[in-house]
C-alpha cells in the first residue's frame, strides 16, 4: 500500500540518508507518483539547506584553538620539555655554582628563564598552527559553498592568462596563475573552469575553480600575511613544501611561495603524493613528487 | 584492537572537529567561557584515553560523547548551570563569502544570525539534536550513542525539534529564497 500516510515519515529519513535497500527503492517509486510527498520533500530540503548554509553554527576562537593545540603538543611530547629543561639546567649549572651570591634567588631566575625559553620555542609554533588551521578551515568551507552552488563564478574561462588579467587590481596582492603547462601527450588531467573573489579576514582573496572528470577542485589564494601553510604530511618539490591534510573527507593541500599562500581542496581519495600526481601525471614534473 | 596514536593521529582527531565541538558546547552551556573550558577539557580527556580507542572507532562521535558526558557530570555536581544569555558577540564565522556583492554578503550574515537565535530559543534537548544532525551530519545511530537513547527516540525527537525550529524560522524560510536570489542576481 503506497499511501502518503505510510510514507510520510520516510520523507525525513530520506532527507537524512537513513533509508536504504528496499525501503529506499519503495520510497523513490512512491515519490515519482506522489506530488504531495514531492512537495513535502522539497520543503524539508529547503529547510535543511537553510540550516546547512549556516554551518558552522559557531567558530571556535583562535585562542581556544591555540590552547587545544598546546594541550595536544604537551600531551604528545611530554618528554620534550623535560629534555629541554635538563639541557637548560645543564647550561645554567656553572652559573648556579658561582660562589659569592649565596642569597640570590637562582632557582626563581632559572624557572623564569626556563618558562621564557619554552615560550620562545612553543608559542610561535602554536600561533603558526592556529593560523594554518584557520586558513584550511576557510578553504574547506569555501569549497563546500562552491559545491553547494552558493559561490557562483564571476569569470568562466579555461585560460590562466584571462583569469590572471581578471584578478589584476581586484585583489590586494600580485596574483598570477602559471601559464598552461604542456604535457608530453597533450592530455591534461584537469581543466580550469573559472574564478571569483571571496572575502577572507576582511580582505579579498582569489578563488579559482577546476574540474576533473566528476570532481570539482578549488584553489584559495591570499597573501601570506594573513594565512599560513603548516602541518600535515609534508611533500617537497622544486624547493616548495606542500602540506597535505585530510579533513572530513576532503584533501586540503597548502603551500606558500612568492608572498602568497595557497589551499587546494578536493575530494580525491588518495595519499599525499598520489594526490599531487593526479593533476601532474601527464606533466614533465611528475617525477618530482 | 587498540593503537598507539602518533602525532598526526592526535592532531587530526582534534582540530578538525573543534568548530563542531565548540558549537555543541555553546548549545549545551549557553555560556562562552564555559563552552571554551568544556572543549579544552574534552581534548585533554580524549588525549588521555586515546590509547584505549579502537582503531575502527568513530573519533568524531567519540569526542562529542566525551564533551556531553563532561557537561552532564558537571551539571550533576553543581546542580545548577549558569544560563548566561549569549550576547551576540560570538566570533564571526570565518567563511570566505561571496565578495562582489555586499548585499548578498549582508543577507547571508543576517540569515545566519537568525538561525543561531532560533536554535538558541529551542529547549536544550532539541538544540543538541538539531546541532548533531543538521550541523554535524551524524547518523541516527551515532546520535543515539551520544545521547544514550534508542534510535527511535532520536527519530521522533528530531522530527519534533525540526517542527519547532521550522516554526521559529518560518519568516526566514518564506523570504530567504527570494532575497538570496535577488541578491545574487
Amino acid at each position: 500500500m503506497n499511501t502518503c500516510e505510510e510514507h510520510g515519515h520516510n520523507v525525513l529519513l530520506y532527507v537524512d540518508n537513513e533509508l536504504s535497500g528496499q525501503e529506499l527503492e519503495n520510497f523513490r517509486a512512491h515519490l515519482s507518483d506522489c506530488l504531495s510527498c514531492r512537495e513535502q520533500l522539497e520543503e524539508e530540503q529547503k529547510f535543511s539547506d537553510l540550516l546547512h548554509r549556516s554551518r558552522p553554527l559557531y567558530t571556535a576562537p583562535d585562542e581556544l584553538r591555540a590552547r587545544v593545540i598546546a594541550a595536544q603538543h604537551t600531551s604528545v611530547s611530554d618528554h620534550t620539555p623535560n629534555r629541554l629543561r635538563k639541557r637548560v639546567l645543564r647550561l645554567l649549572k656553572p652559573s648556579l655554582q658561582t660562589p659569592g651570591f649565596p642569597m640570590f634567588p637562582w632557582r626563581g631566575l632559572t624557572a623564569i628563564a626556563l618558562v621564557f625559553l619554552l615560550g620562545m620555542v612553543f608559542v610561535p609554533t602554536i600561533a603558526r598552527r592556529a593560523r594554518a588551521a584557520t586558513y584550511m578551515d576557510t578553504a574547506l568551507t569555501t569549497h563546500r559553498s562552491y559545491l553547494d552552488g552558493n559561490l557562483p563564478l564571476e569569470i568562466e574561462s579555461d585560460s590562466p592568462e584571462a583569469v590572471t588579467a581578471w584578478f589584476a587590481g581586484k585583489v590586494p596582492f600580485d596574483f598570477r596563475l602559471p601559464t598552461s603547462q604542456a604535457s608530453p601527450n597533450g592530455e591534461r588531467a584537469y581543466r580550469q573552469v573559472g574564478a571569483r573573489l571571496v572575502n577572507y579576514r576582511g580582505s579579498y582573496a582569489a578563488l579559482v575553480a577546476y574540474a576533473m572528470k566528476n570532481e570539482k577542485i578549488t584553489l584559495l589564494v591570499t597573501s601570506n600575511k594573513s594565512a599560513e601553510a603548516y602541518g600535515g604530511d609534508e611533500i617537497r618539490s622544486r624547493g616548495l613544501t606542500f602540506h597535505y591534510h585530510r579533513k572530513v573527507g576532503f584533501n586540503v593541500i597548502t603551500w606558500s611561495t612568492h608572498g602568497l599562500t595557497y589551499a587546494l581542496v578536493s575530494e580525491l581519495h588518495t595519499s599525499a603524493r598520489q594526490s599531487c600526481l593526479v593533476c601532474h601525471q601527464n606533466m614533465a614534473d611528475k617525477n618530482e613528487f | 584492537m587498540s593503537f598507539r596514536p602518533n602525532d598526526s593521529t592526535v592532531e587530526s582527531a582534534g582540530i578538525e572537529h573543534i568548530d563542531g565541538l565548540y558549537s555543541y558546547a555553546l548549545v549545551l552551556t549557553h555560556n562562552r567561557s564555559e563552552a571554551e573550558d568544556l572543549v579544552q577539557e574534552t581534548y585533554v580527556r580524549a588525549l588521555g584515553a586515546m590509547g584505549r580507542l579502537r582503531a575502527d572507532s568513530n573519533v568524531k562521535s567519540w569526542l562529542f560523547t566525551i564533551l556531553r558526558n563532561i557537561w552532564f557530570n558537571q551539571l550533576r555536581q553543581q546542580r545548577t548551570a549558569k544560563l548566561v544569555a549569549l550576547d551576540g558577540e560570538e566570533r564571526a564565522v570565518n567563511i570566505a563569502e561571496p565578495a562582489k556583492d555586499p548585499y548578498a554578503f549582508y543577507v547571508g550574515k543576517i540569515e545566519h544570525e537568525q538561525v543561531r537565535q532560533a536554535i538558541q530559543q529551542l529547549p536544550a534537548a532539541f538544540r543538541e539534536i538539531i546541532l548533531l544532525r543538521e550541523f554535524e551530519e551524524l547518523s541516527y545511530q551515532e546520535i543515539a550513542t551520544i545521547l544514550d537513547c534508542p534510535a527511535g527516540t532520536v527519530m521522533s525527537r528530531l522530527a519534533r525539534a525540526r517542527a519547532s525550529l521550522r516554526k521559529l524560522l518560518s519568516e526566514v524560510l518564506g523570504t530567504s529564497d527570494f532575497v538570496r536570489k535577488e541578491a545574487l542576481e
